[in-house]
């Protein structure tokens, strides 16, 4: 199956190769008539879908080297294409090759300029190609697509002169020191058929002399001749130029070499002449491509649908060998667990057999443990009333006068509570660290002051006293006044009666909030 | 761009997302499965740890079971470890009232609830419960209340602590000599532990 067609038109015949992964693999040739045209189209037809690369070998080119000042992006592509509209004004198929920068203290731009002047010679087969749906990748000159041909055969020359026998006449392209400088096509062998070793020699003569005038090499410098002789008919032809032009350095590339070096069937070689060029044109593209974007846009679509089909190989790719390392993973994780879960149960099996040693408990030796550790540890936590009784009852002792009417204790978060009609008070004290906050014994303390004849000033010193005295205690943290006989608070209203008599006994009550220590 | 590039760049465009969507999916499943494979190795080998660990230890676990066994049986007796005891609270409860003279105890016993210190505690598998038990009660006098409590521990009908207690004295203005001054509110919190799971028991 072939992955493009390659196409070269010359004045006398058109040559189509098919090409596979870079080597053609069959070619066929049609007259440059309406019989070959027609021939040609139905050649084509099977292979529509494939891409076409176009080739012209033809003595209606043109080739100017031009240096233009040295420019970027938007100004250097409408300085190049202002310099090929002025020079071919009546040709669609122009290129600009770039080839390096000048040596000289401007360092311009160096361009190869070339046009195939006369479009009328491909119009039907590019036609022919179009009409078939077929993608062209783009439009050659046979001269430029042979430069490729030194890193093809990785040839070494100062000089170069390559010479093939085309089928619209002998090929001369001269090369300066791997670039491309000119290209002549002589139709015909000018009366000589009978000795064609004295024809080359006249067009090598007359291409040098053509070179001398350009000023492009001088008559006396070393050239090296490459001769193409796909047909092993040069021969002889070859040893005559080299005994006749000494200053020549010939090499002759045979069918068996060419075939070999290019990687091209000798059968396929012998098939056109067009097939040296058609295999360079296979294996390298070249840069300088004379096709009109409007000609290639089929083939850049084709390369879009490609880019796309390769993207989405790529994606269907690295999902599938990402999927294949997680399930590789997943595969050997389970595998893993499996030998774990294999050993747990050997261990199992081994500390059922030690655990039958063992004396029969309801649970486990850590649940035993911890049971017994956690009963000991709240037997230690219990707390009783007893202390906060025996604070009040030293306190009392000290303290006449008071008889209590009720005592409110309480172990655990926050304090006692005092009840209603009591003062706002601030919060206790902070538990120190380490104790949990807000565990902590409190209680609150009614009572009265008895006998009690109206002194609201002795009594209110008395329960000042008896809460000091609370305070004093060791295991006291706070001890405060939350309500007094008479409330004194100036954020309340007080009312009464002066005349009130003092003689009759009242009520002088109070209550007393007192915080233990924690710990206790 | 003309219907006919949209046309010919259709196709490749819907195998691109095929092909994204199938290596999404692909990549997310297969995904899936290694991390839950992980989770289980992670499990497993947890076990194993556990066992190696438990095997290795399991002559310290048998003196720690002679030497704690006892113990929590005595627990079990006095209503500790295991289930609430509640009959057996309400003996000692009575006992309590007998032996200390009081007038009647008055009680009330909540719903087994979580006991709410018990992170103090550091339980671990050990599930501790709290009952709150209110008391009521009529005293002769103020050590009567200590007798009381002190009685009821002894009684071992289980654990308890004491969270609050209020006493009041009543009108004593009678003639009747034996008659009590005090009235005393109490709650006590009776606790019991329970392993939460059974364990490898030997």
């Amino acid at each position: 199956m072939a992955d493009k067609i390659l196409i070269c038109v010359s004045a006398v015949q058109v040559t189509a190769a098919l090409c596979r992964r870079r080597q053609l693999v069959d070619c066929t040739t049609f007259q440059n008539d309406e019989a070959g045209l027609a021939a040609f189209d139905e050649y084509l037809a099977p292979h529509a879908g494939l891409p076409a690369y176009l080739m012209v070998d033809v003595v209606e080119e043109d080739y100017r080297f031009e240096m233009l000042p040295h420019a970027f992006g938007a100004d250097r592509r409408d300085l190049v294409q202002r310099k090929l509209k002025q020079h071919y004004r009546n040709t669609p198929y122009v290129a600009a090759w770039l080839l390096g920068r000048d040596k000289s203290k401007r360092r311009d731009d160096r361009y190869l300029f070339s046009a195939l002047t006369n479009p009328n010679l491909l119009a039907p087969w590019l036609q022919a190609v179009s009409v078939r749906g077929m993608a062209v990748a783009g439009i050659f000159l046979l001269p430029i697509v042979g430069a490729t041909l030194f890193e093809t055969l990785r040839i070494k020359a100062a000089n170069l002169l390559l010479v093939s026998q085309q089928s619209g006449g002998l090929r001369l392209t001269f090369f300066r020191d791997g670039q491309f400088r000119l290209s002549r096509l002589t139709r015909g062998d000018g009366g000589r058929a009978g000795d064609r070793a004295r024809f080359i020699t006249d067009e090598i003569s007359n291409t040098r002399v053509y070179l001398h005038a350009l000023r492009t090499t001088r008559l006396d410098e070393q050239l090296t001749l490459l001769l193409l002789d796909r047909n092993d008919t040069l021969v002889e032809a070859t040893r005559a130029i080299a005994r006749d032009n000494p200053s020549l350095e010939c090499i002759r590339l045979g069918r068996r070499e060419l075939s070999s070096r290019l990687k091209i069937a000798e059968a396929v070689l012998e098939l056109s002449p067009e097939a040296i060029y058609l295999q360079l044109l296979a294996i390298r593209t070249p840069a300088c491509n004379l096709a009109p974007s409007n000609v290639t846009v089929g083939f850049r679509r084709l390369q879009l649908r490609l880019a796309i089909y390769a993207a989405a190989g790529v994606l269907a790719l690295v999902g599938a060998a990402w999927s294949g390392v997680n399930l590789w993973q997943a595969a050997d994780a389970h595998a893993q667990k499996i030998e774990a879960a294999r050993q747990t149960a050997l261990l199992q099996a081994q500390y059922r057999e030690a655990t039958r040693q063992f004396p029969a408990a309801p649970t486990s030796a850590r649940n035993l443990k911890r049971t017994v550790e956690i009963a000991q540890q709240l037997r230690e936590g219990v707390r009783t009333p007893e202390l906060f009784m025996r604070v009040v009852s030293a306190a009392l002792e000290s303290t006449p006068g008071i008889v209590i009417s009720g005592l409110t204790w309480k172990y655990g978060a926050g304090e006692a509570d005092a009840g209603s009609g009591t003062r706002h008070t601030a919060a206790a004290a902070s538990a120190p660290p380490g104790v949990p906050p807000g565990r902590r014994q409190s209680g609150v303390i009614e009572g009265e002051i008895k006998p009690f004849r109206g002194d609201y000033r002795a009594a209110v010193a008395t329960i000042n006293a008896f809460a000091a005295q609370l305070a004093r205690d060791p295991a006291v943290a706070d001890a405060r006044i939350v309500k007094l006989p008479l409330n004194v608070d100036p954020a309340l209203t007080l009312a009464g009666n002066t005349l009130d008599n003092r003689e009759l006994p009242g009520a002088a009550d109070f209550k007393v909030v007192v915080v233990l220590k924690p710990n206790l | 761009m003309s219907d006919l590039a949209h046309r010919e760049l259709q196709l490749p465009a819907i195998a691109l997302v095929l092909a994204a969507a199938a290596a999404g999916g692909a990549v997310y499943y297969s995904d899936t499965l290694f991390k839950e494979a992980q989770r289980q190795l992670a499990q497993q080998e947890s076990q194993l740890r556990d066992a190696r660990t438990r095997l290795q230890r399991s002559g310290d676990e048998k003196e720690v079971i002679v030497r704690y066994l006892g113990g929590y049986h005595e627990l079990q007796r006095a209503g500790f470890a295991g289930d609430e005891q509640r009959i057996n609270w309400l003996d000692g409860l009575r006992l309590a009232n007998e032996r200390v003279d009081l007038f009647g105890v008055d009680y009330q016993i909540s719903s087994q609830a979580p006991y709410a210190h018990a992170s103090e505690l550091k339980p671990g598998d050990i599930a501790l419960n709290q009952s709150v038990m209110t008391v009521r009660f009529r005293l002769l006098h103020e050590e009567d209340l200590l007798r009381f409590f002190n009685t009821l521990q002894d009684a071992g009908a289980g654990m308890f602590t004491i969270d609050e207690c209020a006493m009041k004295r009543t009108d004593t203005t009678g003639v009747i000599r034996y008659q009590p001054n005090l009235a005393a509110e109490c709650k006590l919190s009776w606790i019991t532990a329970k392993p939460r799971r059974v364990e490898n028991q030997p």
